[in-house]
């Protein structure tokens, strides 16, 4: 089996910047690198991990999601792989080129979208903006023109392709980011948070072209805080957090995983406090209990392992306290859920 | 497509798309034509209030010449061109860093330094159309003329071009790690433009500021073309100054180039390129 996109172990390490922002939640070197002790050593200067250990396989055609909250390393690992930045410790390789050592034959199977929307020209036309960028991949003039044409109508530029690109709309400019990427057709694609900022139609457009270009067997890494996009388009999704992998699996693996534990919701009225009985069901976790004053009624969360053996004796004990049930559903975990579950923590603040 | 072939094509995608950018600023462009103008007008008062018969005299004892008017013409232009090689590039880069273009250049699988050098050809056109203002205007204004080999003037600027591009080479690493040299244009806009005598004969300077002024190889290339151009006499022999010239070149272009590629390997290991 080929793999297109692989990652072994990759490692950045940042020098802690000294008067900037304070690093999110990324983490700090040894603290006791102080200033004092970096005068006689200067290799121990405190460093910010960016990206830890970090190791992907991605195959030919797949669609790969990193999905993680800000400051997870994201654009990091992408940054590695697009050969803009030197990994610490680790190797990466794209089409089985390594991305230290063969940097040009590398950018030339790639096509990158980072930080898309600023990333053409905004004072020249679509058109000459896909020029310019064609001509630095040496497509020769006649190809050039026909893949240019070409892009255009598919993106849906064409009507402003001879208009600048100052006067596009942010889905426009990311679509056009997006063009210049595809220009030397290439196999991989790296897309850092191709839909952020955008409306949701305009993201719901590009979702439906990335599948397209999954569909015409490009190999595509996407970043992004969305779950929702992560679940939706990605084959395998890994989830990142600290700059490190904490999960890697299939979007329905990651969520059955946590099928071992269900969240059962019930609404039911005329009952006393359900706490004390409703712990004693076989198989619950844990019970939250909520008495909503206006409609008078109760509303029970349930943490447990089996819905299915549990909900006839939930509903005897409801309704031998005199109870009576309004609503019962159980609900489908979402990747939030399995983010939560992994750190404690929800993807976004 | 062939290595060279490819590379001019890829250099006149970088000049065409930069001269597109400079007509979508219109008035800018304008201005920046024009300026230079603006400047010499008093200049040309100045020298005129000095001058009996359009010679200076005082100025032809020093120099050699009594048309002060064409000598800092001369001057500002050859400046102009030292300009655009050593401040073009890493001009260029720092507007491509900011607007956020530059990430989007360097994924392309071409050498860096084939992307700066097409930044500063660039700049030579826009100096080159530049001079063609200065050269009408300076005519139809001032009534001047410059009826002399230019071709063989040329030949000393070309080696001190090349070893300019090495210093804007390593120029342009400085601003890649320290996003903004605006002190270091200062200072060095000082050292190049002054003190290599580009609007006076740096005959005039006192002792201390004319050695740094001899230790510039540009003083020697601004010196050999108004010698050829005005027919005055050089600081040194035309000969040694070539070969200052030659030497110069050859030494600053490697080196230039070799502190971009270390700085632009730092970058990657630090991340700077992509804070802003
Ligand atoms: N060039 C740099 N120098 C120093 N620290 C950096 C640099 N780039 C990123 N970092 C830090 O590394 C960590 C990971 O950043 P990264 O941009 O990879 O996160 P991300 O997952 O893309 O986040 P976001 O969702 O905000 O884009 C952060 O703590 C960030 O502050
Ligand atoms: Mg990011």
């Amino acid at each position: 089996m080929s793999f297109m996109i692989e990652a072994l172990s990759l490692h950045k390490e940042f020098p802690a910047r000294k008067n900037g922002p304070s690093p999110g939640n990324g983490k700090n070197g040894d603290p006791r690198n102080d200033g004092g002790q970096r005068l006689f050593s200067p290799k121990a200067r405190p460093q910010l991990v960016a990206v830890e250990d970090v190791s992907l396989t991605i195959q030919s055609g797949e669609i790969f999601g990193l999905l993680g909250p800000n400051g997870a390393g994201k654009s990091t690992t992408i940054r590695m792989l697009a050969t803009l930045l030197e990994p610490s410790r680790g190797t990466a390789r794209i089409a089985g080129f390594d991305v230290v050592r063969q940097p040009q034959a590398v950018r030339r199977r790639l096509g990158t979208v980072l930080g898309g929307e600023r990333s053409t020209y905004w004072k020249l036309t679509g058109r000459e903006n896909l020029e310019y960028f064609a001509a630095l991949y040496q497509i020769p003039g006649g190809e050039a023109r026909l893949r240019i044409q070409e892009l255009l109508a598919r993106l849906d530029l064409e009507a402003k392709a001879n208009e600048l690109v100052e006067r596009y709309s942010s889905g426009m400019k990311q679509r056009l980011a997006l063009a210049r990427a595809l220009l030397p057709r290439p196999p991989v694609l790296l897309l850092d948070e191709p839909t952020v900022g955008l409306d949701p139609q305009s993201a719901r457009n590009l979702r439906q072209i990335i599948r397209e270009l999954k569909e015409q067997g490009h190999t595509i890494l996407l970043t992004t805080h969305y779950m929702e996009e992560a679940d939706q388009l990605s084959d395998r999704i890994a989830i990142i957090d600290h700059g490190r992998v904490i999960a890697l699996d299939t979007p329905r693996a990651l969520k059955a995983s946590l099928t071992q534990q269900e969240v059962c919701r019930l609404e039911a009225a005329g009952l006393p406090d359900p706490k004390p009985w409703a712990s004693q069901i076989p198989g619950v976790q844990e019970v939250n209990c909520r008495f909503l004053t206006e409609s008078q009624t109760w509303e029970v969360t349930l943490h447990l392992k089996d819905y299915r053996a549990a909900a006839p004796e939930l509903l005897r004990l409801v309704t031998e306290q005199g109870g009576r049930v309004i609503q019962l559903s159980v609900k489908e975990p979402t990747l939030e859920d399995v983010f939560l579950s992994l750190t404690g923590k929800a993807l976004r603040d | 497509m062939s290595g060279l072939l490819a590379t001019v094509r890829i250099i006149w995608a970088i000049v065409k798309k930069d001269l597109l950018v400079m007509l979508r600023y219109p008035l800018n462009t304008f201005m920046m034509m024009v300026e230079p103008i603006m400047w010499l007008t008093p200049v040309y008062f100045l020298g005129r209030a000095f001058s009996s018969n359009s010679v200076a005299r005082g100025f032809l004892a020093t120099t050699g010449t009594g048309d002060f008017m064409t000598f800092v013409l001369l001057g500002t232009i050859a400046q102009s061109y030292i300009s655009a090689a050593f401040w073009g590039m890493g001009m260029a880069l720092r507007n491509d860093m900011t607007s956020g273009t530059l990430e989007a250049n360097w994924l392309a699988p071409v050498s860096r330094l084939l992307l700066l050098f097409g930044k500063s050809v660039s700049s030579l056109v826009r100096t080159s159309l530049n001079l063609v203002v200065i050269l009408a205007l300076g005519n139809q204004l001032f009534g001047l003329e410059i009826s002399a080999p230019f071709w063989k003037a040329g030949a000393y600027l070309l080696p001190m071009l090349i070893g300019l591009y090495g210093f804007g080479f390593a120029y342009a690493g400085l601003v890649l790690l320290l996003k903004d040299a605006n002190v270091l244009t200062d200072v060095t806009n000082f050292l190049v433009s002054t003190l290599s005598g580009s609007s006076f004969p740096v005959k005039v300077l006192p002792t201390p500021l004319l050695m740094i002024s001899l230790a510039l190889p540009m003083t020697y290339g601004l010196d050999a073309i108004r010698s050829i151009l005005l027919g005055i006499p050089p600081l040194v022999a035309l000969g040694w100054e070539s070969l200052i010239l030659i030497i110069f070149a050859l030494v600053f272009s490697l080196a230039g180039s070799y502190i971009f590629r270390r700085v632009d390997q730092h970058v990657r290991r630090t991340g700077t390129l992509s804070m802003y």
